[in-house]
């Protein structure tokens, strides 16, 4: 439920994965900064993150907060990209098969509707070689609920 | 910079106060502080709260101060998320420090039952990174439970070891009149409470609560005159950290909470080991273990296996939360801060009516976020 012109404004950085490196003391950070959190130079550059990564912790949000309700299972990770760390929605899966560990990496996926009633797309993660099956593509296409109603008649 | 006194304190009880208004929660709590400083009045009220807008008002020192009879004194409001009280407590520490000011009251007050839970996890989640972490549709149990996982996996803690910190928590509250809950509980019912943000389970969980409390700071001239149990702030310190979690230099730990602890010890001319007694913020068990460890009070990775191991206990020292912490006597946000404290500040002066502990010397650690912005107090008798 966040508004059209923070996705808008947030699209470049949030599809590229960047991250600023320090020039200084090498650290990187991922949300970009504006200057770096360990040493305080403004010498940074902006760098993209690899695609590919590993789970290092994961939840499954079973109480979900305003605008979030009746979206598929929330499962939320940390994932290890080499070197920075992102905090992502994981997708085309299901909590039965998260481990510490496991392999993964960045797709395109909608999130919830913004204030405005616009449904904007963000970079989830997947597990790694993972191909989009039927399911999750007409789930893509209609959205979870009517998938869920389709399954039962 | 000239010292500060604690002379008195008020408290109200924590709870779903669905029949009490803001105004009149916050009025109760500043009386009971000025009649326990023997009736001196305030020249000076500052706020501590985070999340007013959801009962949709702001300007709550305008609106306490002039609800309360003290129309024309100084007023303002501080924000640090869960952490407001504790950042609310430096800004009033800091007037009668400067000498601008002689007798403040700094006021903590929130409340949290007006809206649907859904609605006010997501004002908590505002304390967390909008852009970046917002959109994903993550709370503030999400949070804490990505870093729980992380912590448990990498020093093999056992479910039944995290457990234990609950356990003692609802122990202690049960003879605190102000708690929001006073049960008994045992490991197994926090093993079997309801999944919120797995591995966090309800009672890994603090409840979200409504409350006031008040502390009057004076100057040294005024404590000896309304009070023969003056309390000093003996050191206080605050530090920030990234309010994301992904880009923390380690997920198991909180750089704001051991540079405030390390700031305020420093100040006070002490270390961790001459603390009797002290409330820490464990809005989640995780949080309080982690609280202990970067204090001091625990080496890494220890802080759940020796509470399940029966350490941290009234009598021992430091006794942890007699109150009965976030956990059990509650968490009212903005006012969590001035509860602590007035809580040690009441075990100091040997009136706190639940678990008392005797001593010297108490700490308060509030925490705003996941350990991103953290005031450190210690108080002494």
């Amino acid at each position: 439920m966040t508004t059209i012109q923070k996705i808008w404004r947030l699209r470049y950085k949030f599809f590229n994965l960047l991250a600023t490196k320090c020039s200084e003391c090498g650290f990187v950070s991922y949300p970009p900064k504006a200057a770096c959190p360990k040493c305080g130079s403004r010498n940074i550059k902006e760098i993209k993150l690899p695609k590919k990564g590993k789970i290092i912790s994961f939840t499954v949000i079973r109480v979900p907060i305003e605008g979030f309700k009746g979206s598929d299972p929330c499962i939320l990770g940390i994932i290890d990209l080499g070197g920075a760390r992102i905090l992502a929605q994981l997708t085309d899966t299901e909590p039965e098969e998260l481990k510490i560990g496991m392999k993964v990496e960045a797709t395109i996926r909608k999130t919830a509707p913004t204030l405005d009633g616009v449904v904007p797309y963000v970079i989830k993660f997947k597990p790694s070689g993972r191909r989009a099956g039927i399911f999750t593509s007409i789930r893509q296409i209609l959205g979870s609920k009517h998938v869920r109603s389709a399954n039962k008649h | 910079m000239r010292n500060v006194y604690v002379v008195g304190v008020g408290l109200t009880k924590v709870g779903k106060l669905y029949d009490i208004s803001l105004r009149d929660l916050a009025t109760e709590a500043l009386f009971k502080s000025i009649d326990d400083a023997g009736g001196e009045m305030p020249e000076a009220i500052v706020v501590g709260n985070m999340l007013s807008s959801l009962v949709e008002q702001e300007n709550l020192a305008a609106l306490i101060a002039d609800h309360a009879g003290l129309r024309g004194i100084t007023g303002f409001k501080v924000e640090a998320a869960c952490g407001s009280g504790g950042a609310a407590f430096l800004a009033g520490y800091s007037l009668i420090a400067s000498g601008l000011f002689k007798k403040v009251v700094v006021l903590g007050i929130e409340k949290l039952s007006e809206r649907p839970t859904p609605q006010t996890a997501r004002g908590l989640a505002w304390a967390a990174d909008a852009d970046y972490e917002l959109v994903y549709g993550i709370s503030f149990s999400g949070l804490n439970a990505l870093v729980m996982r992380y912590y448990m996996s990498k020093y093999n803690v056992s479910r039944e070891e995290m457990a234990s910190w609950a356990v003692l928590m609802h122990e202690n509250a049960a003879t605190n009149p102000y708690a929001h809950m006073r049960n008994k509980i045992t490991v197994e019912d926090v093993i079997k409470s309801p999944l919120i943000a797995d591995p966090i389970r309800l009672y890994d969980s603090c409840p979200l609560s409504d409350g006031a409390a008040a502390v009057m700071l004076t100057s040294r001239d005024v404590a000896r005159k309304v009070t023969d149990t003056p309390i000093l702030v003996a050191g206080i310190a605050n530090s920030v950290d990234s309010p994301d979690l992904s880009s923390r230099f380690e997920l198991d730990s909180m750089l704001a909470a051991r540079l405030s602890a390390e700031k305020a010890f420093k100040m006070a001319n002490i270390s961790p080991n001459d603390i009797d007694v002290a409330e820490v913020h464990d809005a989640y068990s995780i949080t309080g273990i982690i609280s202990i460890e970067e204090i001091g009070f625990a080496p890494k990775g220890k802080g759940a296996k020796l509470i399940s191991e029966g350490s941290f206990r009234p009598g021992d020292k430091p006794t942890i939360n007699p109150s009965g912490g976030l956990k059990a006597r509650g968490h009212p946000v903005g006012a969590t801060g001035i509860y602590q404290i007035a809580e040690i500040a009441m075990q100091l002066r040997g009136d706190f009516p639940g678990v008392k502990v005797e001593g010297e010397y108490g700490l308060a650690q509030n925490i705003g976020g996941v350990g991103s912005n953290i005031t450190t107090i210690i108080l002494r008798s």
